[in-house]
């Protein structure tokens, strides 16, 4: 099954700016880390914090502003002063870890785009505010999109592990959910976009899968924002997650595949509450592009995946696949030496 | 939310420890310069671990009355040196509901026209879930220009029931752009005050003081103490023992969590912080945080509790 | 003898100005790209607003009626697998070159060339050439042909099963302008409607259902044929259909708004028609060029007065009939080609009676 229709959006080669996610780094850090490892194997230069150690990265404001808490001129600016910082560093590529993230850039940048006096205007207020000028990228792109240029070579060059079952070589059937705000907001934008998404489909393929299509596959995972993190609206969250894993069961999907902090945190942990609302088990693992690829390339999964923060066990998949775990590291760090990477220093 | 102090590491001083646990009375009599002084000495008090700088006691002051009424006082005297942005929000506040809908700047991008193919709320979940829920009926009272109509939907419930997914948006047959049309609409609502009407725009107090709080002093809108697992039984119990041991956890994956560092958890130089918020001040978004702060108050005293046990109820009520 | 006329394209409309143009006694050279003269109408399974009620059993009786009269007049030199190539000089002193090798002195151009089907490939949503049984209207049309693949049953294409379930999407690459086509295409409201309206009367059990945004059945019989279709248990539902997706035996569900009671609908269909709206013959943008004419924003052949010379082209001595200036009813190509017959032969006897 194939894409229809192709975007024709350039991922550029190397040079990547990575300003942080806020809910990977509250709930899934090693999502984000593990982008960082994997632009290191691959021997990109990137950036996530500012000159020094210390990160002069803050968060881009897309929740709050997701959140209606937050002006469009406040996000305008927060977003400008992420560009000057990167442009400081030299970079003109801009690689959100988060999805919500990669929206809010592209739309800024768009913004500038169909109101050219925008741009004299944030340039006053940026200097006004904080002494730095507004500098337009040249790229925005997400680390998912990153992954997929480079998805045949982590499979060709660094896998360890392929997506197939050990016993028979039969390709694993993956379903994937594309986050929202990366093909929806800004179709053109995405690698296929709205709705033959090709970002996770294409990786699985690479690395070794069978991407498998279901009638809810673009449904949203009801995170929602002020859905998910108020506690009175998250019923809203639990019905959304429960309409896809409905959808995708008589598919019999052996892992679910995203690209989207929020959606692989809803995806993953709401299968808890749907279990105790419906009493019925899904337990479909769920990953991010990253954490898949990391087990791929043969890191550990306790001390370097962390899926030990997965609630759905992801070690019966591991088990089909044939990657070894040592269950005594789960909640045990190791010493730093014991972590093992595939040539990268953790 | 539960307050957990794994750790219960020194404030460095006796009165910071006092103003961490008193409630709004008690901080009242506190001057603003001696409230800050004392918040920024507990945030940076620092422990050295290896290379890295640890800050024991962010996790000590996130959520408490002490650092919302921190930021009332902040925000406060930063909007009596009044820029473009917030003068532009104070006078929008005053003009009619569709004057803001073709002024706005998410706003007047955001809405063309209608044919009524009725094809947003066919995509939008939330449509999906809450039956009352219906956008291409907001879509309608946004192009009707009727006052009333835009008041009474203000003041709706359903407003605050879209997901801001942006399902809707690449399939509107007149391109528009219902998710940003919502936001703005919903940004109008408190600025007028009509949230206050609804259960779920009360809740905004709530975001500010969550998100905005977040933003204000941690430079992120999500601090990963945030997501207790009391507060997410959703989660499951294996998220509960990750949770219960997330300062390691995190640390074995490379995040750097109330520390130095680049990734999750991460804590911010002072300067970047105070960067950060300028490019908030210059976008006029304290004016909107300041009506939210007049109105809970006002709303608070008509019902006869305290401002925090306002910020508690509107966080749970629904 | 009167000066020829050169006629691209031999649908109904391309015959119908050859034929009357031959009753005026004006010679003419008929160009059919392809092996039949018929057009689109040989492979229609019957003809709304009557359904073949005026003695033609489908499309193909009807244009082999046509057919048979132009050939009985033969004024009309008839060049098939042929098109135009170039053309050199100025109203009336044209000089056609023909892709056969042959050139000619014609004194006019008629463009026939029809219209294509818009290609809903491009609109991801329905999934179209991904799914079986997501097909066109085109493809509907030649099924319920029995001079069709399945005799002129309805078929699902995955397994080969009898469809009972059909949902008809109107306004597909139409009134859309997130794809840059905001025009309606005019006639896919009525063929959906005979569409529909003929699995009710073969299958009463059969459920069908049109979803529509208005339904615009505008000419004369039109909107009765669309209250029998009702009558015959056709299901209206007013809403754009959002989306369609594969359910694991092959059928299709479909998403839309019911806007009429606000809620949304969810339905389940063996077979999915999209009622692909109208685009310009294939070739449009060569044959402007090569005849220096014009085109509108909806990139059909553009015509130069509106309301006085529907039938001319933007420049002296071109004409335009049938669906080149965008898809209408057989019937209105039948007048275009009669129209368009009367005013050449004026145009031409007035400059060389
Ligand atoms: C699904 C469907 C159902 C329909 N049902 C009905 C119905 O029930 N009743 C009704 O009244 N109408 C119906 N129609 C409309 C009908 O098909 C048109 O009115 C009719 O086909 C138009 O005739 P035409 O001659 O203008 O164009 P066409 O039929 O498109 O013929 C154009 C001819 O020009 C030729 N041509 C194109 N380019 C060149 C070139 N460069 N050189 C030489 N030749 C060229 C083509 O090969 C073709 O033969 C239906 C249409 C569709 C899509
Ligand atoms: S953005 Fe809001 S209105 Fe649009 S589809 Fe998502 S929930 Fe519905
Ligand atoms: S999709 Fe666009 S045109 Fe259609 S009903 Fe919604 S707002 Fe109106
Ligand atoms: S004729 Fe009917 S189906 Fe075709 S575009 Fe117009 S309204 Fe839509």
């Amino acid at each position: 099954m194939t894409a229809s229709t192709a975007t024709t959006k350039v991922i550029p080669e190397n040079d990547f700016f990575i300003p942080p996610s806020c809910i990977l780094g509250a709930i899934n850090p090693s999502t984000e880390v593990i982008i960082t490892r994997i632009f290191d194997l691959l021997g990109l230069r990137w950036k996530a914090a500012g000159v020094g150690p210390e990160s002069q990265c803050t968060c881009c404001t897309g929740i709050l502003s997701h959140g209606d808490i937050m002006s469009i001129e406040s996000t305008l600016l927060v977003v400008a002063r992420l560009w000057s910082v990167a442009a400081e560093m030299g970079f003109e590529n801009i690689s959100p870890a988060c999805v919500t993230s990669f929206a809010i850039h592209t739309e800024c940048f768009e913004m500038y785009e169909h109101e050219p006096e925008l741009t004299v205007k944030v340039d006053r207020w940026l200097q006004e505010a904080c002494g730095r000028r507004l500098v337009i990228p040249k790229h925005i792109v997400h680390a998912s999109d990153v992954v997929y240029r480079y998805r045949e070579t982590l499979a060709q060059n660094f896998m360890k592990h392929r997506l197939v079952d050990k016993t028979d070589g039969r390709p694993l059937r993956v379903v994937d959910h594309v986050g929202c705000h990366y093909a929806k907001v800004f179709p053109e934008k995405s690698i296929g976009g709205a709705d033959w998404c090709d970002v996770l489909a294409g990786a699985i393929r690479s690395w070794g899968g069978e991407n498998v299509d279901y009638p809810e596959r673009r449904h949203c995972c009801g995170m929602g924002f002020r859905q998910c993190m108020i506690r009175p609206n998250r019923g809203y969250t639990m019905a959304c997650v429960l309409k896809k894993l409905e959808s995708m069961e008589p598919w019999a999907p052996e892992a679910i595949l995203t690209n989207c902090p929020g959606c692989n945190v809803m995806l993953d942990k709401e299968q808890w509450a749907v279990k105790e609302l419906t009493g019925k088990t899904y337990d479909i693992p769920t990953l991010s592009y990253t954490e898949l690829a990391g087990l791929l390339l043969g890191w550990d999964p306790y001390g370097v995946v962390g899926i030990q923060a997965h609630t759905v066990p992801i070690e019966p998949l591991l088990d089909k696949i044939g990657i070894p775990y040592d269950r005594s590291k789960e909640w045990q760090p190791e010493a730093q030496q014991d972590i093992e990477l595939a040539g990268v220093r953790a | 939310m539960s307050r957990q102090f794994p750790q219960k590491a020194d404030t460095g001083s006796k009165a910071s420890d006092d103003l961490l646990s008193e409630g709004h009375e008690g901080l009242r009599k506190i001057p603003d310069n001696e409230m800050i002084a004392s918040y920024e000495r507990v945030r940076d008090h620092q422990v050295q671990t290896g290379q890295d700088r640890t800050y024991p006691n962010i996790r000590r002051l996130h959520g408490t009355p002490f650092e919302r009424e921190k930021d009332r006082r902040e925000v406060r005297a930063l909007l009596e040196k009044p820029n473009e942005m917030q003068a532009w929000y104070q006078m929008a506040r005053t003009q009619p509901c569709t004057w803001w809908i073709k002024n706005h700047l998410v706003a007047r991008h955001a809405l063309k026209s209608c044919l009524a193919c009725g094809v947003c709320t066919s995509q939008c979940p939330a449509a999906q879930y809450y039956e009352e829920y219906n956008p291409r009926a907001i879509v309608d009272i946004a192009l009707s220009e009727d006052e009333a109509r835009l008041v009474e939907l203000l003041k709706s419930e359903t407003l605050w029931y879209c997901g801001q997914c942006g399902s809707c948006k690449p399939k509107c047959s007149r391109e528009n752009n219902l998710m940003g049309l919502i936001s703005s609409l919903r940004f109008l609502a408190q600025l007028k005050g009509y949230h206050l009407a609804s259960v779920r725009g009360r809740q905004q107090y709530a975001a500010r003081h969550l998100w905005g709080g977040n933003l204000w002093n941690r430079a992120c809108s999500l601090y990963f103490r945030n997501v207790t697992s009391a507060g997410h039984p959703d989660f499951g119990p294996r998220y509960a023992d990750y949770h219960a041991d997330i300062d390691r956890q995190m640390t074995r994956l490379g995040a750097n969590p109330d520390s130095s560092g680049q990734l999750g958890g991460r804590k911010v130089p002072p300067e970047t912080l105070a960067e950060l918020r300028r490019c908030v001040t210059w976008g006029g978004t304290l004016v909107l945080w300041q009506r939210l702060e007049e109105l809970a108050l006002e709303d608070a005293r008509a019902v006869g509790i305290s401002i925090d046990e306002y910020h508690d109820q509107v966080r749970s009520e629904g | 003898m009167a000066k020829k006329v050169c006629i691209i394209g031999g649908g109904v409309a391309g015959m119908q100005v050859a034929s009357v143009l031959g009753t005026l006694g004006v010679p003419s050279v008929l160009v059919e790209r392809s092996p039949l003269l018929g057009g689109r109408v040989l492979k229609l399974s019957r003809t709304f607003p009557f359904f073949n009620d005026d003695g033609f059993n489908d499309g193909q009786d009807f244009a082999a009626a046509l057919e048979r009269d132009l050939r009985a007049i033969s004024l009309a030199d008839i060049h098939l697998n042929t098109t135009l190539t170039g053309m050199t000089g100025d109203f009336p002193h044209f000089r056609v070159a023909l892709s056969d090798g042959t050139s000619t002195d014609v004194g006019a151009v008629v463009l026939a060339t029809g219209f294509e089907p818009f290609d809903p490939t491009g609109l991801n949503e329905y999934g179209y050439g991904i799914y079986p049984n997501v097909i066109t209207a085109t493809e509907l049309e030649w099924m319920l042909n029995p001079r069709g693949p399945t005799g002129g049953e309805l078929i699902r294409p995955n397994d080969g099963k009898k469809a009972g379930r059909l949902g008809i999407v109107f306004c597909v690459g139409s009134r859309n302008r997130r794809i840059n086509a905001p025009f309606c295409s005019r006639i896919c409201c009525s063929y959906s409607t005979k569409q529909a309206s003929t699995v009710m009367e073969r299958n009463p059990s059969a459920f069908v259902a049109c979803f529509y945004m208005d339904v615009r059945t505008y000419d004369r019989g039109f909107e009765e044929m669309y209250s029998m279709a009702q009558d015959r248990g056709v299901k209206y539902i007013r809403g754009r259909v959002s989306m369609c997706k594969q359910l694991p035996d092959g059928s299709i569900a479909v998403r839309a708004e019911n806007t009429l009671i606000s809620q949304p609908f969810w339905g389940e269909f063996d077979i999915v028609s999209l009622s692909t709206g109208m685009r310009p013959c294939s070739d449009v943008e060569k044959l402007a060029q090569i005849l220096g004419i014009g085109r509108g924003p909806d990139g059909f052949f553009m015509c130069r007065e509106w309301f006085r010379h529907p039938h001319d082209a933007t420049r002296d001595g071109v004409f335009i009939a049938g669906c080149a200036t965008g898809m209408k009813p057989i019937r209105n190509c039948i007048i275009d080609g009669a129209s368009v017959a009367a005013r050449v032969t004026a145009l031409l006897r007035q400059v060389s009676p």
